[in-house]
Parts: structure tokens; C-alpha cells; sequence
């Protein structure tokens, strides 16, 4: 395992301890999603497969703490870790604003896959949620992510080939 | 090398699918089988991540609790700096209310506007106009006293001016009604002008500090008996043979809230009793307050009498208990002394002992008669001296005498008995 894959696994960890320490201060209604920035700043330096896993397992863990949907978050988890490392090479470069957009397009990605698979939302308030605080959440996932993509360039500095 | 990145891509898509079928896997799991396993995992793996989760949620809980905390302070800040302001609305409404009655008719009530502003042209606007029966040149007044007159009336509202105004006058007098003058506007630097001046008053008609001086009615605007402001003090003015005077008003601009406009015939008809009832309960206060000091004072003076009337007579007393130990001492010396002297016969005692006798006397009479000089000069009961020198057996019986004969209107002094000559001899 090399200092690059150190750094990723490092900067993984920190992204999701954050995901349980600073979220609850915030206590928005459409809050950022920092699981989904890990598992996409992550899902880039990765192969597919791997991605794949790493979201399973990772949308496992927050099923866990759910109350019904249990392996909904695995499967979009899955799904949009696969589709981060397959399109890194389309997405990852040195642009704010373009891995701005890609960690907004990957949390409503995965809104869109939860709540369909979840099945708890039908109708109108479907569509509200995913029309409306979806994407608004996406924003804020997307603002908290380019802020970590900022203070975190030291870290990932090792761009992929 | 394609064929190693063809089965690369394969793999990732198997793993894919993989996760995908594990997904729906678990996710179609029943709840006896499912559960369990997510407590598992929230329990292993997940422990850490509850426990930080639960740490955030405390301290975000804490935050809010002192945020929310500090809103109801302020907010009780606020409501205690509202409370305040209604309660002295609320005086304001109510003096104004037992002004109506003692009125009884022949007013407006109306609010002051624009008080705030009145430091620039001194009017205020009133909610009362022509509609309510409001004419030029009528009086404005506040419980306090006078505030101004009518200057203009619109059909729904009108303008005042207010005594600050340069245009203001009032007659005017003091209580007594012995010195009159006219009050005006006192034009004078910032920190005296907010006051107002009595002008003309006769030179002979000198107005002490405190002095009230009210509405005289001889301008035909204001009725008579208005309080207007109470002296200061007398002011320099280039006339020579008048009195000015420096007026604390009354009413203050900054306060006007609510008012009375009266009408023409009111005014006319006088509104002495309006105000002159709070100035005698004043007057009536101040005398039975000064009374009762009295009173208190009185009573503290005689109590001091009668402790000092105390004092002397338990000198007394000492001095006849000295007197009769020397006289023992002798007779005890004498191998066949006389038959002693009946206790209260001490004049025919003291003329049957000898020269020894007589000279221990001395010391004796001489301070009854300081004490006695005492108590006349401390307003003990005239005459008690003379009766206290007379023997031991009279101060026994002084001293016998129950405190309430101390305020007792007592026979004026007698001159000192022999006693006393013979004991300065």
C-alpha cells in the first residue's frame, strides 16, 4: 500500500468522522452530505470494483442506522461509487467548480436511488423531495465538499493517472 | 494488455452486480434476520461513529439550550423595560383620569404627538380637531399642570404650542395670590432652556425657592389656578424695579403623552379646585408629618427629663446612704454611745451627734446640693431640692416615688436649707 492510497484511506476517515461530529451542529433541513463527499473523493482514486465496495460497505454502515430501507443506502452507495471511478477520467480534474458539480450531480445520484429504493416517499412528496431538498442538499454537499477539497489539497495533492 | 483491462472491467461490473444483489439481498431480508444484523453492525463498527454522533448531538443540545436561554433573557429584558414604560403610561393615564373626574365636564382628551420632536419648533400635534370641538386659543393641560394652548385645528387634528414656545405667555401667581407676573419662555443656553421666567413682579413681592406659582386668569386664555412650575430663583434682569424669577415647569416636554384640551366655557368657568386638591393634600401631608415630628420630638425630650430626674434622684439617695454610714462609725467608736436617733427625725439626729458628725455632713450636703443644682438645671421638678436636703428619710421616700410623678406639674423651687449653708461653711 503506497503514501497515495495511505493519504485517500486518511482522508476517507477524516471526511466521514466529520460526517458524525459536525453534521449534528448543523441541524439543517438540507444538510451536506459528507459520506458522499468521502466515497466520491475516494471512488476516484479507486477502480470501479472497488468503489463499488467501498459504497456497499459504506451505505451499509449508515443502513445500520436507519430505521427502515435497510440496505437501500448500499445499493446507491454502490451505484454511485461505481459511476464516480468510472467517470474520474470525464470528472477529476484541478477544477473547484467542476468537482463542485460532480459531488452534486453523485449526493442527488444517490437521493434519487435511495428514495426510489427505499420506498417510504411516494407521490408528491416524492417528487418534492427530489425536485426541491434534494437538490438543495446536493448544493450543500457540493459547497462542504469543494471547502474540504480546499483544505484537504495538501492531502490529495497526487493526482490519478 | 486489452484483454487484461477487458477482464479488469468485467471484474469491476461482477462486483457491481455483486453489491447490488447483496443490496437487495439484505434489503429483502426479514426483520428477525435483519435487525439483528444492523445491531450488530451499529454495535462493532459503528460504536465509535454512535458514540461521536451522540457527543455532537449533547453539545449541540447544550448550544441550544443557552441560545434559547439567552433569547428568554432578553426577552424577559424586554418585557421588564416594556413593563416599565406601561407602568408610568399607565400613572400617566390614570392622573389623567382623576383630572376627567375632578373636571367632571367641558374637556378633550386627546394624545400628544410628535413630543419627541418638540425640542425644534415646541408644538405638538394633538388627535383631537374641530370635529371634537376643538377651537384656537384653547388650553392644553396635563395632571401636572400646564402644557400650552391650541395654535391651529384641522377638522381631525390640531397644533399646540407648548410653554417652551417663544410665543408663550401665562399671568401668573403664587399661591398666596400676593405676587403676580407673567411667565414666558426662558431663552437662555441649553442647560436653562427647558425653564421658564416669571417676569414683572412687584419689587416688594420677594418669591422664595419652592414657591408654586399657578395661572392667575387675568389673560382670559388660562383659568385660573393652573400650576405652572414652582421657583428657582430670582434672576438678573435690565429692569430695576420689577422681580424676575427662574420657574421650573411644571410639565416636561419629553413626557407629554396624553393631555386635556379645555373648552372656551370651561375655561371661563374656572377650574380652581382641579388642581388645588393634590396641592392641599400636599400641604396636609407636609403638617401632619411635621406634626407628628413634633410629636416624636416631644416625646424624646421628656423621656430624656425623666431619665435625668432618674439620675439625680439616685444620686440623692447615694448621698443619704453616705451620710448615714459616718454617723454610725463614731457611735461605734464611743465605748457608750447614745441612744441612735429614729431614722426619719434627721434634723434632731443630726443636732444631737458632735462636731464629727457635722463635719462629715459636709462632703454629704454638698453634693445634694450639686445634684440638686443639677437636676433644676436639667428640668428636674422645681423645689425638690429643698425637699431632698431636708433628710435621708425625704430621699428614701423620693426615691420611693413611682417614675409617673416625673411629668407631674411640680410647686416652684425652694430655697436650699441650712444644710447646705453649713455644709459650704
Amino acid at each position: 500500500m503506497g503514501g497515495r492510497a495511505l493519504r485517500t484511506i486518511l482522508a476517507f476517515v477524516t471526511i466521514v468522522l466529520l460526517h458524525y461530529s459536525v453534521r449534528p451542529f448543523l441541524g439543517w433541513r438540507a444538510e451536506p452530505d459528507f459520506l458522499t463527499v468521502a466515497l466520491l473523493l475516494a471512488a476516484v482514486r479507486m477502480r470501479p470494483g472497488s468503489a463499488a465496495v467501498t459504497g456497499f460497505l459504506l451505505g451499509l454502515a449508515r443502513d445500520a442506522l436507519l430505521a427502515q430501507g435497510f440496505g437501500s443506502s448500499a445499493i446507491a452507495f454502490a451505484v454511485v461509487g461505481f459511476g464516480a471511478a468510472w467517470l474520474k477520467a470525464a470528472f477529476f480534474a484541478d477544477n473547484l467548480a467542476l468537482n463542485g458539480f460532480f459531488f452534486f450531480l453523485g449526493k442527488w445520484a444517490y437521493d434519487l436511488l435511495f428514495f426510489i429504493l427505499e420506498g417510504r416517499l411516494g407521490g408528491i412528496d416524492l417528487a418534492i423531495q427530489l425536485g426541491v431538498w434534494s437538490p438543495l442538499a446536493a448544493a450543500v454537499t457540493a459547497t462542504a465538499g469543494v471547502l474540504l477539497l480546499i483544505l484537504m489539497r495538501p492531502l490529495l495533492q497526487a493526482s490519478p493517472t | 494488455m486489452a484483454r487484461a483491462g477487458r477482464f479488469e472491467s468485467r471484474f469491476d461490473l461482477v462486483l457491481l452486480v455483486g453489491c447490488a444483489f447483496l443490496g437487495f439481498f439484505v434489503r429483502a431480508l426479514p426483520p428477525h434476520l435483519r435487525d439483528p444484523l444492523a445491531s450488530t453492525i451499529r454495535r462493532t463498527v459503528l460504536a465509535p461513529l454512535v458514540s461521536l454522533q451522540r457527543t455532537a448531538e449533547l453539545t449541540r443540545g447544550a448550544l441550544d439550550t443557552y441560545e434559547s436561554r439567552t433569547i428568554s433573557l432578553d426577552s424577559l429584558a424586554l418585557q421588564a423595560m416594556e413593563a416599565r414604560s406601561l407602568a408610568a403610561e399607565n400613572e400617566t393615564l390614570r392622573d389623567l383620569l382623576a383630572m376627567g373626574a375632578r373636571l367632571r365636564w367641558g374637556f378633550t382628551p386627546a394624545e400628544a404627538l410628535s413630543a419627541s420632536s418638540a425640542a425644534e419648533d415646541f408644538t405638538v400635534t394633538l388627535t383631537v380637531g374641530s370635529n371634537a370641538g376643538i377651537r384656537p386659543n384653547s388650553p392644553v393641560v396635563a395632571p401636572e399642570g400646564l402644557v400650552g394652548m391650541v395654535h391651529t385645528v384641522d377638522p381631525t387634528m390640531s397644533l399646540a404650542i407648548i410653554w417652551p414656545h417663544r410665543d408663550f405667555r401665562v399671568s401668573a401667581m403664587d399661591a398666596d395670590g400676593n405676587a403676580f407676573g407673567i411667565v414666558q419662555a426662558h431663552l437662555g443656553r441649553e442647560p436653562e432652556s427647558y425653564l421658564l421666567e416669571l417676569r414683572g413682579v412687584a419689587y416688594r413681592s420677594e418669591l422664595k425657592e419652592g414657591t408654586l406659582i399657578l395661572s392667575s386668569g387675568l389673560g382670559g386664555v388660562y383659568p385660573k389656578g393652573i400650576p405652572i412650575g414652582t421657583v428657582l430663583r430670582e434672576i438678573e434682569t435690565p429692569e430695576g424695579w420689577t422681580r424676575s424669577y427662574l420657574i421650573l415647569p411644571a410639565v416636561r416636554p419629553q413626557d407629554l403623552r396624553a393631555v386635556m384640551v379645555l373648552d372656551p366655557q370651561r375655561a371661563n368657568e374656572g377650574v380652581q379646585h382641579v388642581w388645588s386638591r393634590p396641592a392641599a393634600r400636599d400641604s396636609t401631608t407636609r403638617r401632619i408629618v411635621a406634626a407628628s415630628d413634633s410629636i416624636a420630638r416631644r416625646a424624646a425630650q421628656a423621656e430624656a427629663d425623666a431619665a435625668r430626674r432618674q439620675a439625680a434622684i439616685d444620686s440623692i439617695a447615694r448621698g443619704a446612704e453616705n451620710a448615714q454610714q459616718p454617723s454610725a462609725e463614731p457611735r461605734a467608736q464611743t465605748p457608750s454611745p447614745p441612744p441612735a436617733p429614729a431614722a426619719g427625725d434627721s434634723q434632731a439626729g443630726r443636732r444631737g451627734t458632735q462636731g464629727p458628725v457635722r463635719q462629715d455632713s459636709a462632703p454629704r450636703d454638698t453634693s445634694t446640693s450639686r445634684d440638686t443644682a443639677a437636676g433644676r438645671d436639667s428640668t428636674s421638678p422645681p423645689g425638690a431640692a429643698g425637699r431632698e436636703n431636708r433628710g435621708s428619710d425625704s430621699a428614701v421616700r423620693r426615691d420611693s416615688t413611682p417614675p409617673r410623678d416625673s411629668t407631674r406639674q411640680l410647686p416652684p423651687p425652694v430655697p436650699p436649707p441650712d444644710t447646705t449653708r453649713s455644709g459650704r461653711s
